[in-house]
């Protein structure tokens, strides 16, 4: 991988302003979005806070959600909050799924 | 140029209020929304559902649109010769020669193009503005995931010709996959979306990666699970098998008394992940029963089931 690419995964920190650059979210959407529990800090770097690099994916979804349905930021943190909550609930259903002898033979 | 019926798309009349486009728009968003659908080809008809409300919604666009004319959907058409003059909101050139309307100009791009984009403004603009992201998804064997690869994507872009008309250009970029990504992970690939405009940066590539179905391991994040039949007298008496993983062959222990869906542990043997350590491998036995027997199996079969004192259903009678 090029130090360019980032994967956006829990492994690697961005910061706000990489998160506002990469969605088109202000940081003041982000620290709204921060405060309404959507996003957590991971860490401090000179008094920033530095977040995983999948905010940047959760960020741009924000983006979406905000302009396709003209939705307040409250109602992005809303609708963010049940995609993750989906997100994890199919992650721990295909886990069980996996864990199901007899699955490879109905493929 | 090709027509496209946003009215249809949008399912409303041509004489349709403001409030019945935004209706249907609307309904039609929560069903088809990326990020909540889960119909199939739901980006694509998203995409669609959002122009043609980009140009409805908008009294001036769609007062451009309508002077197109109806046509039929997918029809060659070419707007009236005065038609970019009389709407270019100042951002866009106009006054296009009737010629430059060939089939690749798209019409989303010329609607752009001539009202400004959703990011601010058209080429008219004089200040600074990153290029567009790109969006795209790429299918990784699963081998290629644990490894890293390089692909090559083709993807159809807006970009714009000597005449300054917007068209889509069928573009390759070559992307570096790094090793142990997982299924729906993304990618972010500076400098490989859109020019800026007036000095502003390119835009970025964003790769959804989705895995390939592999016919023995099943992927859940940076673990492996594999499914390992084995047979009663296996099962009963445990013993030693060799099992694939992504890096061969390996010794795997079946203990004795084993039981369909137990899960023995091969750890490290899962996809890299980005720290530098690696997910497990997990085999997951599967009790199998021959489906025929031969006449001396069947006897061997009977006899021990005369002689065992094993009753998995010893509970029942404790009721």
């Amino acid at each position: 991988m090029t130090p360019q690419e980032l994967l956006l995964s829990e492994f690697t920190l961005v910061s706000v302003s990489d998160i506002a650059a990469s969605s088109g979210l202000s940081p003041r959407e982000i620290e709204e979005l921060v405060e309404l529990g959507v996003f957590e800090p991971r860490a401090h770097e000179a008094a920033h806070a530095l977040f995983s690099a999948r905010c940047i994916e959760l960020a741009r979804a924000a983006r979406r959600l905000q302009l396709d349905f003209e939705l307040p930021l409250a109602g992005v943190a809303l609708a963010l909050t049940y995609r993750e909550r989906i997100r994890e609930l199919e992650e721990r259903l295909h886990r069980i799924e996996c864990e199901l002898p007899g699955r490879a033979r109905g493929r | 140029m090709k027509y496209k019926d946003y009215y249809q798309i949008l399912g409303v009349a041509r004489g349709a209020t403001e409030d019945e486009i935004k209706k249907a728009y609307r309904r039609l968003a929560h069903k088809y929304h990326p990020d909540v659908s889960k119909e199939p080809n739901a980006e694509e008809r998203f995409k669609e559902i959002g122009e043609a409300y980009e140009v409805l919604k908008d009294k001036e666009k769609r007062a451009a649109y309508d002077r197109l004319g109806q046509h039929r959907p997918g029809e060659d058409f070419r707007p009236p010769p005065d038609w970019a003059e009389q709407f270019a909101r100042g951002f866009g050139r106009g006054g296009f020669g009737a010629g430059a309307y060939t089939e690749e100009v798209d019409l989303s791009d010329l609607f752009g193009d001539l009202f400004g984009t959703a990011r601010g403004a058209g080429r008219g603009a004089k200040f600074a503005m990153p290029g567009q992201d790109y969006e795209a998804v790429v299918q990784l064997p699963l081998e290629d995931a644990a490894r890293g690869t390089e692909v090559s994507l083709d993807l159809n872009v807006p970009e714009y010709d000597a005449e300054g008309m917007p068209r889509r250009t069928p573009k390759t970029i070559k992307v570096r996959i790094p090793k142990g990504v997982t299924d729906g992970q993304k990618l972010r690939v500076p400098g490989k979306g859109g020019p800026g405009m007036n000095g502003g940066p390119p835009g970025a590539l964003y790769l959804d990666i989705k895995l390939r179905p592999h016919p023995l391991f099943q992927p859940s994040g940076h673990d492996l699970y594999l499914e390992v039949p084995v047979t009663p007298t296996e099962a009963a008496l445990g013993t030693a098998i060799e099992v694939p993983t992504l890096e061969g062959r390996v010794r795997l222990k079946i203990p004795a008394g084993a039981r369909s869906g137990q899960k023995l542990r091969l750890a490290g043997k899962g996809l890299p992940t980005p720290d530098g350590a690696h997910g497990d491998l997990y085999a997951v036995v599967q009790v199998v029963t021959p489906s025929t027997l031969t006449p001396k199996e069947r006897e061997l079969y009977e006899q021990l089931g005369r002689l065992s004192t094993f009753n998995p259903r010893e509970h029942f009678d404790r009721r």
